[in-house]
């Protein structure tokens, strides 16, 4: 017995070393991104790299004071919130119908996810020409607009998932008590779904957030994002390194947060509510 | 029991008025997302169409030409969309099956009672939440040739510096690497969901009965995760299929077109060689491939649920 036990404790180390080790690999280049932007110019790009240094956050400095670094952040964030309250509100109206009156069935769900799985550029062409005629490239409104394609079919999978749970009886009873069908919905199904709620707005946050190929078509310089902005800090001198990786560094903080606050859903969003 | 049959009763009611009232109500739910999809995926699909017929500069005022079938005509002998085909299948066929196999064997790495291990798990899904910009970025700094920690890495184990991102094969396999990197965490945390509704019964059944592990994976687990590997299946198939983001920030597209997959030969056709009616056209080629692999996967899906 006692021999048993410990054989089976040698087996977790030896699995915890090995997860560790297979970590470590996977997180080395989030690790380098981040030393980089921690060094100066000339621990930047020493080779062989110095792997101890005296960190500085020069670089971030220079990023948001002398970039427009802030800039575009804002209007990232301009474009997503505005496109996520939008995505929501259709989607879950959408999704609360098509999980309780039964409309559209299946070939309707599959639709929304066909449109998932269209490639993006291939819509991007028609999308630059009726855009172009309606002269709204470069304003604020085309990419909450563009980003419903992608946010209001996931929107309305996530939800259909979380209102599928909700056994509909409560719902019945509460209209055979005489509430209205929006009491119901306001009352009764608002409160149960809002952590599925919380948790589909924040990945669609996410996947607008990291968006690139629309953002970089339909934007110009007065509303252009993030991922746009920090990947035209390339086109410059190789030796902006240091200030590349400090602006990617922080444009990676809100997603990988907000998914750790919500990683008990990570599954259901990456999966389009397909799996739990 | 006098309550009971009055709700009984209420409830029958309530059903009956389904039909009609009740229906109309849930068209209203749904129609705004309907129209809003319809006005941006069908009419553009559409619109697209007609274009795909013309020769169409992006610039207004170069004059449209009708050419009927000429631009797809001209695809079929097209030594760059040819090429964006052999690229494509490369890539997606490399990084599924990379991605797959390595998330299964990370699944099962992962897949443990212990609390320390679970709570680690997130860490692995860091490359697939950050921003694809960002991970291009990232790998573009560590494959560059003088200055990349990667060379000096494998110089550290004796092998000379190579031009990642210079020569053709390198670059293409590089770019396969960064997806492998930015993915197979994805397909890990679908398995490892898959793997957790399995009943644990199952395997310790097999294990009292004298089952090789081996055997317990090819016969019990593999078996048993079919649906949530075509899932994962569906899932990257399509994502790789579109691949854009990574091919333009680590390599656009070159050295000599040996990462041009087909949806940076769409963007480069239309928005580089400004030749929208040529891009218009391969642009309805992807979305028929892209719907059949699409479709496949839901009918393949569809019938594995029902047997399982």
């Amino acid at each position: 017995m006692y021999k048993r036990k410990t054989s089976i404790s040698t087996k977790l180390v030896m699995r915890y070393i090995l997860v560790v080790v297979v970590l470590a690999l996977f997180l080395f280049p989030i690790y380098w991104l981040f030393v980089t932007s921690l060094k100066n110019r000339v621990n930047a790009f020493s080779m062989p790299p110095h792997w101890i240094f005296i960190p500085t956050l020069e670089n971030y400095v220079h990023v948001l004071l002398k970039t427009n670094f802030l800039s575009l952040a804002r209007n990232s964030l301009v474009a997503v919130l505005t496109n996520v309250a939008i995505s929501m509100s259709v989607g879950s109206a959408a999704a609360y119908g098509i999980s309780r009156f039964k409309v559209g069935q299946r070939n309707l769900l599959f639709w929304f996810l066909s449109i998932r799985m269209i490639p993006p550029i291939v819509a991007s062409i028609p999308l630059f020409l009726i855009a172009a005629r309606l002269r709204l490239i470069d304003t604020v409104v085309i990419l909450p607009i563009l980003y419903l394609v992608l946010n209001v079919p996931f929107v309305i999978w996530m939800m259909k998932s979380f209102i599928d749970e909700i056994p509909e009886e409560i719902e019945e009873s509460a209209i055979v008590e005489g509430c209205s069908h929006l009491g119901v919905l306001w009352r009764i199904v608002l409160p149960l779904v809002a952590p599925g709620l919380v948790a589909t707005a924040v990945f669609c946050f996410i996947f607008a957030w990291n968006e690139f190929l629309f953002a970089m078509l339909f934007t110009g310089a007065s509303t252009m994002t993030l991922p746009v902005g920090i990947s035209s800090f390339i086109g410059q001198e190789e030796t902006l390194w240091g200030y590349i990786t400090a602006a990617a560094s922080l444009a990676a903080i809100p997603p990988v947060i907000f998914a750790w606050i919500f990683q008990r859903y990570l599954v259901r969003g990456l999966t389009f509510g397909a799996l739990k | 029991m006098t309550t009971l049959s009055t709700l009984t009763k209420a409830r029958c009611r309530w059903l009956a008025k389904l039909g009609s009232r009740q229906k109309r109500y849930g068209y209203v739910l749904v129609a705004p997302a309907v129209l809003v999809l319809l006005l941006l995926t069908v009419y553009p699909s559409l619109y697209m169409l007609f274009v795909s017929f013309y020769d169409w500069a992006i610039v207004a005022t170069i004059p449209r030409r009708f050419v009927g079938l000429g631009q797809y005509l001209w695809m079929v002998r097209d030594p760059d969309f040819r090429g964006a085909i052999l690229v494509t299948v490369i890539f997606v066929m490399g990084v599924v099956l990379v991605e797959m196999v390595g998330g299964f064997i990370l699944a099962m790495l992962l897949f443990t009672d212990s609390r320390g291990i679970r709570r680690l798990r997130f860490a692995f899904l860091i490359p697939t939440i950050i921003a694809p910009v960002v991970v291009g970025l990232t790998w573009r700094w560590m494959l560059s040739a003088d200055l990349g920690v990667i060379n000096y890495l494998i110089g550290l184990l004796g092998i000379s510096k190579i031009g990642w991102l210079a020569k053709p094969l390198p670059a293409l396999l590089s770019v396969m690497l960064v997806d492998i990197w930015q993915w197979t965490p994805f397909t890990m945390f679908i398995m490892l969901a898959g793997l957790e509704s399995l009943p644990v019964e199952f395997f310790e059944a097999a294990y009292v009965d004298g089952a090789s592990p081996w055997q317990v994976v090819r016969y019990i687990i593999l078996p048993m995760l079919i649906p949530v590997i075509i899932i994962a299946l569906m899932f990257r198939t399509l994502d790789a299929f579109k691949t854009f983001d990574i091919i333009y920030i680590v390599t656009r597209g070159g050295p000599a077109h040996a990462t041009n997959v087909l949806s940076y030969n769409v963007w480069r056709k239309g928005f580089f060689e400004n030749n929208l009616g040529y891009a218009a056209a391969l642009s309805v080629v992807m979305i028929i491939l892209a719907t059949v692999m699409t479709q496949v996967y839901i009918r393949v899906l569809t019938r594995v649920r029902r047997t399982t």
